[in-house]
């Protein structure tokens, strides 16, 4: 059953230009930002190239794919909950043999596939280096990694501000202000000192710093399954509450 | 054995607000129930609730015997139901929406195309699937939605307002395809059309500000409650202008029964008389006639008696 709205929303997505115009537009940002970088290292000789190279990539052009997923994927995951109020499917759901809990994991899994295919863009261009550059595959693959995990947070967290608002761009903006404020948490953490390592802890963007350094601990994937399921448990509650009134 | 459905004093508030209270009824398979009340009656939250999208405050709604808030899955796939606006995707194709709506409802994989196939025959949507929703007229975008409720062949069918954008032609086709459906399952329907409800159901629950007011038999040739009333002939309304018993009416040639009926008579003719030959004999009686019409409905006076309008009617 999830699958089967997963693959609906996938077919709505790729039928209509959103997800078209999405990977588009996140192409042009993302290979303009690699001549970018590339252009830095052109013309210097081999010894200094080679390990900077490797992560100015990965900050700059998989830091950017992070910053296009946190203003994309919000967006998209509001919009797959207020389509379905906004067309009175809804209905047509709520009274169908689906429980609330696989509709909520079929909307992140249809989020999940164009926002996977935005995640593999920045390796994509790397990759066209390979045999002219001495590319890092291992930490791309880490990068790309981290991307996946924040954008299936953002999406879950993009669920449950859906399920606050029935209007696309109060949900979509609730969404922001929850993200952004979780990414100030770390800020928060270094003015406080040591004593607050907790707020840094749950800053999402000091989790992606350790994927885009090529380190997969296990801290992080912890951090971003456990607050992927939370947002998503919100979500589920919200929407259990709304058919209790 | 219980009934198909059973609706055990359901109550559902907003707020402060009570849109529905202490409700109960039972439908059973080969019925054809029709929800009638006023805009503001509460028919689609009673309908909303029936098929889960909504929990009741109280109560218990039973489908199968199986209860819908205990055992929400089990008790939803064996209902099919069409919201008052058509939940179509418009960006899906007619044969994609439907086969989309057979595996929510859990029709395997392999007997889809079949289900898809046979729903849009019924539903006169053959020559429609590869078009696109979004770009159907109302009326095909209805016909869409009453598909989607039946493509998996569901005990217990919730239709709101089934008939609401469509052509004469295509109220013909719905209606006869509800007294079709009623053959194999159980069929709500909520209107606030007299015709609608008249036409298609076997008997009906009046409802006004949430509550049950009446719940009666209907259908073409029947009473509320009764004999059979056209079994013997036609019967009219006629009002005049001088006074008249409805003795002197009974007197009258062609009449065969005659009985106060507000301001004026229901007159029920002997077989072979028609409302000329009641015209003539009323004329000839000099009794001025100022009007001769076919009588309201039974439904209709019901209706209009439950909900307390009869003046304004």
């Amino acid at each position: 059953m999830i699958l089967t709205i997963a693959r609906r929303d996938w077919a709505a997505a790729f039928k209509t230009p959103l997800a078209w115009l999405l990977l588009a537009a996140s192409q042009l940002v993302l290979a303009w930002v690699f001549l970018r970088v590339l252009d830095g290292f052109t013309g210097l000789e081999p010894p200094t190239r080679s390990a900077g190279l490797n992560l100015d990539l990965s900050h700059n052009l998989f830091g950017t794919a992070a910053v296009l997923l946190l203003l994309a994927a919000p967006l998209l995951a509001t919009r797959a909950l207020t389509v379905e109020r906004r067309e009175g499917t809804d209905q047509l759901l709520g009274a169908a043999p689906v429980s609330l809990a696989a509709l909520v994991l079929g909307k992140l899994l249809g989020l999940a596939l164009p926002l996977l295919l935005v995640g593999l863009l920045p390796l994509g261009l790397t990759l066209t280096l390979l045999g002219v550059a001495p590319v890092d595959p291992g930490l791309f693959a880490a990068a790309t990694v981290g991307l996946w995990l924040c954008a299936l947070l953002f999406s879950a967290a993009g669920l449950y501000a859906a399920s606050l608002s029935t209007q696309p761009a109060l949900a979509a903006v609730i969404a922001y202000g929850i993200l952004l404020l979780l990414s100030m948490l770390s800020q928060a953490a270094q003015l406080a000192a040591a004593q607050v390592s907790l707020l840094d802890w749950l800053s999402w963007n000091q989790h992606l710093f350790w994927f885009l350094a090529g380190v997969v601990r296990v801290s992080d994937l912890a951090y971003f399954g456990l607050a992927t399921v939370l947002f998503l448990a919100l979500a589920h509650r919200r929407l259990a509450n709304q058919r209790l009134g | 054995m219980s009934a198909l459905l059973d609706v055990v004093a359901v109550s559902r508030r907003f707020g402060a607000v009570s849109a529905l209270s202490d409700l109960t009824f039972s439908l059973d398979r080969g019925e054809v129930l029709g929800l009638l009340g006023p805009n503001g009656a509460g028919k689609s939250t009673c309908l909303q609730v029936l098929s889960g999208n909504l929990a009741p405050s109280a109560g218990r709604v039973l489908i199968d015997g199986i209860d819908l808030a205990r055992r929400p899955l089990a008790a939803k796939a064996r209902l099919g139901y069409l919201p008052e606006r058509s939940p179509v995707y418009p960006e899906m194709r007619v044969d994609e929406y439907l086969a989309y709506a057979a595996r929510l409802r859990r029709v395997p994989r392999a007997r889809v195309a079949a289900a898809v196939a046979r729903v849009k025959a019924r539903c006169g949507l053959e020559r429609s699937g590869r078009r696109l929703l979004g770009k159907l007229s109302k009326g095909y975008r209805q016909r869409a939605g009453i598909a989607q409720a039946l493509v998996h062949d569901p005990d217990l069918v919730i239709l709101d307002e089934p008939t609401d954008g469509l052509d004469p032609v295509q109220i013909r086709e719905t209606r006869a395809l509800i007294r079709g459906l009623a053959e194999r399952c159980g069929v709500i329907v909520s209107s606030h059309a007299l015709a609608e409800v008249q036409a298609v159901c076997s008997r009906v629950i009046i409802l006004r500000d949430g509550r049950m007011l009446n719940e009666a038999p209907v259908g073409p040739t029947r009473q509320p409650s009764g004999p059979p009333i056209e079994a013997a002939g036609e019967t009219l309304y006629v009002r005049l202008a001088r006074p008249a018993s409805p003795e002197a009416l009974n007197r009258l040639p062609g009449v065969a029964a005659a009985e106060p009926d507000g301001d004026g008579f229901r007159i029920r003719l002997v077989p072979g008389t028609g409302a000329d030959g009641l015209a003539r004999a009323i004329v000839a009686q000099d009794l001025g006639l100022l009007e001769l019409t076919r009588p309201r409905s039974d439904l209709e006076r019901l209706f209009f008696a439950s909900i307390g309008a009869e003046a304004a009617a």
